[in-house]
């Protein structure tokens, strides 16, 4: 292992690859750091740019983009009041008071200390349990698998914000996504006797088409209903170091618990970071001596947010790389990268491209470090660049998808699959329909066939996925999932109808 | 007569979709004695799936009351009036997906940013079509360069 690993270093350690991750860092801040851009974006808007490069320097840009975008919220969320992304909702309830008493420097210095630690304390979780889970599920044979897809599909679709429905029709209608086109039997199904859908939809065109024509026409649909423009920003911020030294001293228990939370939630199918920055700043305000001085601009609940928020990206590499299942959308996003490299991430990946995975670990480390020294130099353009117009922002990202999706294979059909899932994207977002799980099931979709009938002709006995005792568990959990979401669902009625 | 909400329109799209699909499943070529599954099984298990939620869905929506709206042509009247900019956007698209081809990226890429930009910045003011331009032709020329020369990839 430290062979490969000392491999990997000297390939990310190399000025090309140095580069790109720098570039990838500065990037993601950017896109964090816009208010209504997110990391997702981000990473769809940078993603064509790796077709033509190596697995390594790919991986290392997305990665780049993915540090970077973590931490980027802290910009906007600090000096406009606004969150750059949903995973740093909580730091503006500390950040921006901190920041209008006078001091954003201190609040900007401490949550990107924050950022860097608890993604450090992610890639050591990482580094720790990825090789664990992969060894263990090297024993999943294609009705564990099977299993397993399933509950992380149902797990996603019962966290789509109390939608359960929406969410299972959500990941269904991903997963029939796949099935259009040849098969694994080189039997053409749905192609409506057009011969550009028999090869079927490339993930890519269709993933940035759903989400990515929703979240920008989105946008610009809130501009239209929030009149009034941005408040006016001082970005002259000076970091006072010694104060911040002191003040993360001061927060070591916070920091590591913080981490791990952003960790552990990061690894699990459906969450991220909004979710870890939720929890994140309950539990620090649970442990702490004073929880009164929470939301009034004290360095805890920055701590909390930013640790908890910047740990999911170590954390959402576990499932990913050792079962091949990712945990949310980046992530898919990433596994996208990954496939398009020819690389199939799960437990074998671990045995098959250790130098890959030796990379990972260290450009989300390198990863770290830049964005420590970016985010303090770079600080009050990224604070002006966060007050880009969305009027400018969604036709220059579109044109961007537009030619991403070109590049893949240089086919003009990939352009309109695009356009189309674009409108298709927009009409659900509009019903209300949770977009993770479609997405989820878009990309697992093609496993997920093959794996339930590499198991049905080892055994054609349906029966056998509950026989098998990981394949009843993962199962059960899935029924469990949905279960629990329309409890959740039925408590959050019930609340709703009392208060009416 | 049925007040047309969002769940509601949403399942019957869905259930309209299911049975297309449905009946192009039977197109699928059927299974043969090395091929016992067929093809057409897990569309159909998904299909299958997607109706009986998009059933559950109507079922749910139907119990909700809905408040009585107006006729569906003049509600989607309004739908599209509050929407024009993002309609207009989705037709630019498209217009530029169909010109790609035929006029080649730099124009096509150049009229949609300067199209698209004057659709949401506006044309009001001499700055905002400083603004307009200047990212128009900045884009269009760094990206042909990072993809043509950078990334060896071929823009049409």
């Amino acid at each position: 292992m430290t062979h490969f690993f000392l491999q990997a270093l000297a390939e990310v350690g190399s000025p090309s690859v140095l580069g790109l991750i720098i570039v990838g860092v500065l990037f993601g801040i950017i896109g964090g750091s816009i208010p209504g851009f997110t990391v997702t974006m981000a990473i769809l808007v940078v993603f064509p740019f790796t077709f033509a490069m190596d697995p390594v320097s790919g991986v290392s840009l997305m990665i780049g983009v993915f540090v970077g975008g973590y931490s980027g919220g802290i910009v906007s969320g600090v000096m406009l009041g606004i969150p750059g992304t949903p995973s740093s909702i909580t730091t503006v309830y500390d950040g921006y008071p901190m920041a209008q008493r006078g001091e954003p420097g201190r609040a900007l210095g401490i949550g990107i200390v924050a950022s860097f630690l608890g993604t450090l304390i992610s890639v050591a979780v990482l580094v720790f349990f990825g090789p664990l889970i992969a060894g263990f599920s090297m024993n999943f044979r294609p009705w564990e698998i099977t299993a397993l897809i399933v509950f992380a599909l149902t797990l996603v679709a019962g966290l789509s914000n109390g939608a359960l429905l929406k969410g299972l029709l959500a990941a269904a209608i991903g997963l029939l996504i796949t099935t259009v086109g040849y098969d694994r039997n080189s039997n053409l199904r749905f192609d409506f006797g057009l011969p550009a859908l028999s090869s079927g939809f490339e993930i890519l065109p269709v993933m940035i088409g759903v989400f990515a024509f929703s979240q920008l026409l989105g946008n610009i649909e809130k501009l239209r209903d929030e009149k009034g423009g941005k408040p006016p920003v001082n970005t002259d911020v000076a970091i006072p170091y010694r104060r911040i030294l002191k003040d993360m001293g001061a927060q070591k228990l916070n920091t590591l618990r913080s981490s791990l939370i952003g960790s552990l939630i990061g690894a699990l199918p459906g969450t991220g970071g909004t979710v870890a920055n939720f929890v994140s700043y309950d539990q620090a305000r649970k442990f702490s001596r004073e929880p009164e001085t929470f939301g009034k601009g004290t360095p805890s609940g920055i701590v909390a947010s930013e640790a908890s928020n910047s740990a999911v990206a170590g954390g959402a590499f576990v499932p990913t790389l050792a079962l091949g299942i990712p945990g949310d959308l980046p992530m898919a996003i990433m596994m996208g990268v990954l496939i398009l490299h020819g690389i199939t991430p799960g437990p074998l990946m671990f045995e098959q491209n250790p130098v890959l995975v030796g990379a990972i670990y260290v450009s989300l480390m390198v990863g770290a470090v830049v964005m420590v020294l970016c985010n303090l130099m770079l600080m009050r353009w990224f604070a002006k660049i966060a007050l880009i117009p969305q009027q400018v922002l969604v036709p220059v990202v579109l044109m961007l998808c537009a030619i991403g999706a070109y590049a893949l294979n240089n086919n003009l059909f990939d352009i309109w699959v695009l356009f189309i899932f674009g409108v298709v994207g927009y009409l659900l977002w509009k019903a209300e329909m949770p977009l993770t799980p479609l997405i989820l099931g878009v990309v697992l979709g093609d496993n997920l066939e093959r794996q339930l009938f590499r198991a049905l002709e080892l055994d054609a006995n349906w029966l056998t996925f509950l026989t098998r005792p990981l394949s009843a568990l993962f199962l059960a959990l899935a029924v469990a999932s949905i279960l629990f979401s329309l409890y959740q669902d039925r408590k959050v009625r019930a609340r709703a109808a009392n208060t009416a | 007569m049925l007040t047309l909400t969002k769940d509601r329109a949403l399942a019957l799209a869905l259930l309209l979709l299911v049975a297309v699909m449905w009946v192009e499943s039977g197109s699928i070529r059927p299974p043969t004695s090395w091929q016992p599954y067929g093809s057409a099984l897990f569309p159909r298990i998904l299909l299958a799936t997607i109706g009986v939620l998009a059933l559950l869905l109507l079922m749910r929506s139907l119990l909700v009351a809905a408040t009585p709206s107006a006729p569906l042509l003049a509600l989607s009247r309004r739908w599209i009036r509050a929407r024009m900019s993002i309609l207009a956007l989705f037709a630019l698209f498209a217009l530029y997906a169909a010109l790609l081809p035929i006029v080649g990226y730099i124009v096509a890429t150049a009229g949609f940013l300067l199209c698209s930009l004057a659709l949401l910045l506006g044309v009001d003011t001499r700055r905002k079509w400083a603004i307009n331009l200047g990212i128009s032709t900045l884009l269009v020329a760094l990206l042909y360069v990072v993809f043509r020369f950078g990334l060896n990839v071929w823009l049409p």
